[in-house]
């Protein structure tokens, strides 16, 4: 089953947190809802999940209009940041709740609530209450209820936010696992992580101040991004002012080769260059600047460097002997590792 | 800390016990010793017996005793049902219809015991609700003014309820009974019995209106206390109002028990 | 008694889910809404409102019949009201200001200089909330009445005795919401400003009591409506000599069986308990928002 905003307006006394979306969620596909805090895309969770009202525009589920119905009818799954589970309930309780509430057969409950523990890995842990569980078996568990009313779309609201690093990496490839056991099932994922949207979406959303940015998938967002904004917060983007030449552009005077094919020779636009693809020394599309910071972050350097008021970053492979402080330095990038994406204001 | 020199701090301290004994330990205290005691024209009291014991648990005290914790069981009961409905319905409206709402319900505090009193003195002693000369009188006007407390602290209770939980419910299909029954009122029970027991400990003490209204037949312990002074007999007083906190104490203390396996569950 | 009321409201709202960095709009709110707040609002209006209105109308039907302010003329024109009104209206400020000034000190020992036995000392006070007023007039009566400790000092007949069993009884219902106020003090603000060399005066007037004031208003107001309305403090004492106007009300009514004037006296009441109490509300909104 898949989900549709049309056009759908969110507002709170008056103003708006999200601005006519438009997006649709394929059936079975995983879509990310990336952004910073405040940019609307919790809300546009909770208009799924029936908890906002839009102001205008509809919400869609399986081509079915759902806009009017509380949220009780329209079998979702939800899963959310503090989990919500359900305190004065057992595991095996928490997870029966949807079901008993539908009035299901016990003999079914019985069977469902098995199943959706042991796909969470949870079996064990039925008898016990969820404050004697750690937070990633929390989450497990709030999984599993979710799962048990056998939703068609799973909603999940900043799953991992409350789980430190090293659990975090753990639970994803657990999510990745179950979208691949459990193939029909949709899921919108909201997150301000781009590492967890990269690592799971089939898609991704950009969101910011509202709206929607951006949408492709992954590979698409990361290699070639629409905006300046998609560029800086999906992976991280030197993001320069240039000028679109003839074959190239022009940086502060700094004649630089890329690919201005779908570019108006004479405009302003701006280069995307991620800090990986940025070497240090020698190279075509030279910059050179002066080193205005550098971090040492174990495998990797990252350079701050400084030219003409903008400050470029390189992650290189660690270095034996390292820049020092001002010290002027040569940066440089492939062509094809460039992508001029039009003049705009910069987030980065 | 605030105060780092040890000097400084046990000056504080002292201060601290000067002012906290005699005032509020000492009443206690003083109530505990004369209960044991037949006279206290000296520092300490005199004549230890436990007559006023005998005198204060049997006969008319005894009644006065089931008399008071008829009425405040029933009076918490009656105003923890109707103080939680408001305040579930409370917390379902507008902004602006929830704040008249709380502001009705918490008036009978602002109005003086003994004008509730009276004035449930005068409607119900005229038909169409004669009430006037039953226990029901005495019951209703112990409900009006703890009602009042029990839908402050469940309110209350309610507007820290993360609404996660409900949200949660919901999603997964239950419907808004179902919920109210499943979840919010599950997760409210800790705050529930904290209300009775407030409201079951002021019932207990409270002496203004039930001055007004009660029959001879339903005589609670505050009153019984109150003609024992009013009559010279303080020592058999005071037996009697150490049976009155002991037996709050004693229902305080279930409730808290209660309380706390609810909210370990 | 009251610890509903003097629960600090900077509690409140604590757990809330986070995400989108915005309070949640409220779920759709069903029609029936109203319809469902209509039981406990009908019944309170049986048992409370209406009860209260025939008090208000009884107070201008005197027993000669026909509709007057007759009642009221007589009341202010009567000595023994205007004395009980003064009496009423000095005697609860008074006990507030001495709640308020031992309660600060009290909680504030108990918080920041504790000391082994502090938690029980502030059990005790959750248990002595639940005893009823007269007890405090009843220990009282051992210690400075006829036959008491102190002999045959008459304390307890002036307003003096009375003030001192109310500022006793009361105290605790402004330590309260103090120490759940000083609970919530980041210990980590007294810290740093005791580094930048603050002494301990200093850091009460300006880093808590400003976070107390809330607490202390809250409290204070509340203390003030229940000194107003306080009748078991003043009955106990026996004394004649001093007269509020919840003992006036009593006396009319049950003594007197002067119904409307009673009622003249209680509706004076009434309006001067509501109006500071409202003030009250407004004032704890203000300070808790």
């Amino acid at each position: 089953m898949g989900i549709r905003f049309d056009s759908v307006t969110v507002a709170y006394d008056g103003n708006v947190v999200l601005d006519a979306l438009d997006l649709t969620v394929e059936p079975g596909e995983v879509m990310a809802l990336l952004g910073p805090s405040g940019s609307g895309k919790t809300t546009a969770l909770r208009a799924v999940a029936g908890f906002v009202r839009p102001a205008s525009g509809r919400v869609l589920l399986g081509g079915e209009d759902v806009t009017d119905l509380p949220p009780y009818r329209r079998g979702i799954g939800m899963v959310v940041q503090s989990y919500a589970l359900f305190p004065h309930l057992r595991v095996d309780e928490n997870v029966a709740f949807g079901l008993k509430a539908r009035r299901t057969p016990r003999n079914e409950v019985r069977q469902r609530v098995a199943e959706a523990l042991e796909l969470t890995g949870m079996a064990g842990y039925a008898r016990r209450h969820p404050r004697e569980l750690s937070g990633g078996q929390q989450q497990r568990v709030a999984i599993a209820r979710a799962l048990a009313i056998r939703p068609r779309v799973l909603l999940l609201d900043e799953p991992l936010s409350a789980l430190d690093a090293r659990l975090r990496s753990g639970m994803l490839a657990e999510l990745a696992r179950l979208h691949r056991e459990l193939p029909d099932v949709s899921m919108l994922y909201v997150t301000h992580d781009q590492v967890e949207a990269l690592t799971l979406a089939d898609r991704i959303a950009v969101m910011d101040k509202a709206r929607l940015q951006a949408c492709g998938t992954p590979r698409e967002l990361y290699r070639s991004p629409d905006n300046a904004f998609t560029a800086s917060f999906v992976g991280g983007a030197n993001l320069l002012p240039v000028t679109v030449g003839a074959g190239g552009v022009d940086f502060l005077g700094t004649e630089l080769k890329v690919d201005t094919a779908e570019a108006v020779a004479g405009a302003r636009a701006t280069l995307c260059v991620r800090p990986h693809l940025v070497g240090l020394g020698e190279g075509p599309n030279r910059i050179t600047g002066t080193v205005a910071e550098i971090q040492w972050r174990g495998a990797t350097h990252r350079l701050y460097v400084e030219t003409g008021g903008h400050r470029v970053m390189a992650d290189v492979r660690e270095l034996k002997e390292p820049p020092l402080h001002g010290e002027p330095v040569t940066l440089h990038f492939a062509s094809e590792d460039a992508v001029l994406l039009p003049a705009g204001v910069s987030h980065g | 800390m605030l105060v780092h020199s040890r000097k400084a701090r046990w000056a504080l301290w002292a201060v601290f016990l000067v002012l906290f004994l005699p005032l509020f330990a000492l009443p206690l205290l003083v109530v505990l010793g004369a209960s044991f005691a037949t006279h206290w024209s000296g520092v300490l009291p005199s004549g230890p017996t436990t007559a006023n014991y005998h005198a204060a648990t049997r006969g008319e005290a005894l009644q006065a005793l089931t008399t008071s914790l008829v009425t405040a069981v029933t009076a918490s009961l009656l105003a923890l049902t109707v103080g939680t409905w408001a305040a579930l319905a409370g917390a379902a409206l507008k902004k602006r219809y929830r704040r008249l709402l709380d502001a009705v319900f918490v008036l009978p505090v602002a109005v003086p015991s003994v004008v509730v009193g009276l004035s449930v003195l005068v409607a119900f002693s005229q038909p169409p609700l004669l009430l006037n000369g039953t226990r029901w009188i005495v019951i209703s006007a112990h409900t009006v003014l703890v009602t009042a407390f029990a839908h402050q602290s469940v309110s209350a209770a309610l507007a820290r309820l993360d609404p996660a939980y409900e949200q949660a419910a919901a999603s997964l299909g239950a419907r808004p009974a179902y919920v109210l029954l499943r979840v919010r009122l599950p997760l409210l029970l800790p705050s529930l019995t904290a209300a009775a027991g407030l409201c079951f400990a002021l019932s207990m003490g409270e002496l203004s209106a039930t001055m007004m209204l009660y029959p001879p037949d339903w005589t609670p312990l505050p009153v019984l206390i109150y003609a024992a002074t009013d009559r010279g007999a303080l020592f058999t007083g005071s037996a009697v109002a150490v049976v009155l906190m002991a037996a709050t104490l004693l229902v305080l203390f279930a409730v808290s028990r209660i309380r706390t396996r609810a909210s370990y569950r | 008694m009251a610890e509903a009321l003097a629960e600090p409201r900077t509690a409140r709202g604590g757990a809330r889910p986070r995400g989108g960095g915005r309070k949640p709009a409220a779920a759709p709110r069903s029609p029936g809404a109203l319809l469902w707040a209509l039981p406990p609002v009908a019944l309170l209006a049986l048992f409370f409102l209406y009860p209260l209105a025939l008090v208000v109308r009884q107070s201008l039907h005197p027993d000669t019949g026909g509709t007057s302010l007759q009642p009221y003329s007589d009341l202010f024109a009567s000595e023994a009201f205007r004395h009980a009104l003064w009496t009423t209206v000095w005697l609860a400020p008074a006990a507030t200001a001495g709640c308020l000034v031992l309660g600060f000190l009290l909680s504030l020992i108990i918080a920041f200089v504790p000391f082994p036995g502090a938690k029980a000392v502030a059990r005790f006070i959750d248990v002595y909330l639940s005893f009823p007023s007269f007890l405090i007039t009843l220990a009282l009566l051992f210690i400075y009445g006829t036959t008491g400790i102190v002999g045959s000092f008459q304390f307890l007949t002036t307003p003096w005795g009375v003030l001192l069993a109310e500022v006793t009884y009361f105290t605790p219902f402004v330590m309260r919401p103090l120490l759940a106020a000083f609970a919530q003090l980041d210990t980590a603000q007294l810290e740093a400003a005791s580094s930048l060399g603050a002494r301990a005066p200093r850091i009460v007037r300006q880093v808590i009591l400003p976070e107390a004031l809330p607490a202390l208003a809250a409290g204070g107001s509340l203390v003030l409506v229940l000194c107003l309305n306080e009748f078991g403090i003043v009955l106990f004492t026996g004394a004649k000599g001093v007269t509020t106007l919840p003992m006036l009300v009593y006396g009319k009514a049950i003594l007197e069986s002067d119904y409307p004037g009673a009622c003249a006296v209680a509706v004076v009441n009434v309006l001067i308990s509501t109006g500071l109490y409202g003030l009250y509300r407004v004032v704890s909104r203000r300070a808790g928002a």
